[in-house]
C-alpha cells in the first residue's frame, strides 16, 4: 500500500498528479478512499459492486483532475463525483428484478425473533428491501439525508439538484417508504 | 397509524445509521488495482486516426448536402440564348456569343 505523508496537502498532490506523477495520485487515493468506500457501501449490494463504484469514482477523478479548482476542499469535489457514480449505479438497476425478497426476510423473522441484535439486523434488511422498491432518485436522497445525515444544502451540492428539489424528493421518498412499511407492517416487521 | 409508520421509519433509519460497514478488506491494495486499471485504459485509448474514421459518416453527410445544394441552386447551362439571358447565366451568354 502507498504510504501517506501527513504533510502533503491535497493541492500539492493534485499538482504532482497532473504533472504525471502516478505515486502522488495513488497517495491522493489512499488519503480519501475511506470516505468513498463508506459512501459507496451504502449503495453497493456486494463486494464486487463496491469495488466497481469506487474504481469508477477514482477513474473519473483521474480524468477530470485538471478541472479541479482549489475553491472548495478536494473532499467535497470527490464526494460530488462519488455521489454521481452511485446514482448512476442505482439507475442502472432500474430494469433488474428486485433481488431482496421479503419472503426470505419473513423466514429470518421467525428464526431469530426475540434477539435484539438480530432485530437490528432484520430492521436493516427490511430497510434495504423497502429502499429497493424506490426509484434511484428517492434512494439517493434518503441515503444522503437519513443515513449519511447530510444537510439539505450538502445533499443539493452533491447531487446538483436545487435545495427545493431535494426537499420535494425527500418528502416523496419518505411517503413512499412509509407506504411500504405500512403494507408490510402487520405481518412482517415487528 | 401515520405517526406509527413515522416512528417505525425513524427506527429503521437509526438501525441503518448505526451499521458500521467494515470496508477495510475491500480497501486493501485498492490504489494498486486502480493504477493497474488506469494503465490499462491508457494503453487501450484509441489513436487520433481512429477518431477520424469515426467521423466518416459526418463527412459523407456534409458531402452529400453540398452536392444536393450545388445541383439545386446552380442549374445546368441553358442552350437557348434568351432563356440564358433571363436566368442571368452570363457564362452561357458569353460562350454563345463567342461561339466557344
Amino acid at each position: 500500500m502507498v504510504d501517506v505523508s501527513p504533510e502533503l496537502s491535497d493541492e500539492s498532490l493534485v499538482k504532482a498528479a497532473l504533472a504525471g506523477d502516478d505515486t502522488s495520485f495513488a497517495r491522493l487515493v489512499c488519503k480519501h478512499k475511506r470516505r468513498v468506500f463508506g459512501l459507496a457501501a451504502r449503495f453497493a449490494r456486494n463486494g464486487d459492486e463496491l469495488e466497481d463504484i469506487c474504481q469508477e469514482t477514482f477513474i473519473k477523478v483521474y480524468e477530470k483532475l485538471s478541472t479541479f479548482r482549489n475553491e472548495a476542499p478536494f473532499e467535497n469535489w470527490l464526494s460530488r463525483i462519488a455521489v454521481r457514480v452511485c446514482h448512476d449505479a442505482l439507475r442502472s438497476r432500474r430494469h433488474e428484478k428486485h433481488q431482496l425478497n421479503v419472503d426470505l426476510y419473513e423466514i429470518d423473522v421467525r428464526d431469530v425473533a426475540g434477539e435484539s441484535r438480530q432485530e437490528v439486523r432484520q430492521a436493516r434488511e427490511f430497510l434495504r428491501f423497502a429502499m429497493s422498491k424506490l426509484s434511484a432518485d428517492e434512494q439517493l436522497v434518503i441515503t444522503l439525508l437519513e443515513l449519511e445525515e447530510l444537510s439539505v444544502r450538502e445533499t443539493a451540492e452533491y447531487t446538483g439538484w436545487s435545495e427545493a428539489n431535494v426537499k420535494v424528493r425527500a418528502f416523496r421518498a419518505r411517503h413512499a417508504l412509509k407506504k411500504i412499511v405500512e403494507e408490510h407492517d402487520g405481518r412482517k416487521f415487528r | 397509524m401515520a405517526e406509527n409508520s413515522d416512528e417505525r421509519l425513524s427506527r429503521l433509519f437509526a438501525a441503518a445509521r448505526d451499521e458500521r460497514i467494515d470496508t477495510t478488506a475491500a480497501e486493501a491494495y485498492f490504489e494498486t488495482r486502480l493504477l493497474g486499471r488506469i494503465c490499462e485504459l491508457r494503453e487501450t485509448s484509441e489513436p487520433w486516426y481512429a477518431a477520424a474514421w469515426r467521423m466518416l459518416p459526418a463527412f459523407a453527410t456534409v458531402a452529400a448536402v453540398v452536392a444536393v445544394c450545388t445541383v439545386t441552386f446552380n442549374p445546368s447551362r441553358s442552350s437557348d440564348l434568351f432563356s440564358a439571358i433571363g436566368a442571368g447565366q452570363d457564362e452561357a451568354v458569353s460562350s454563345f456569343l463567342t461561339r466557344e
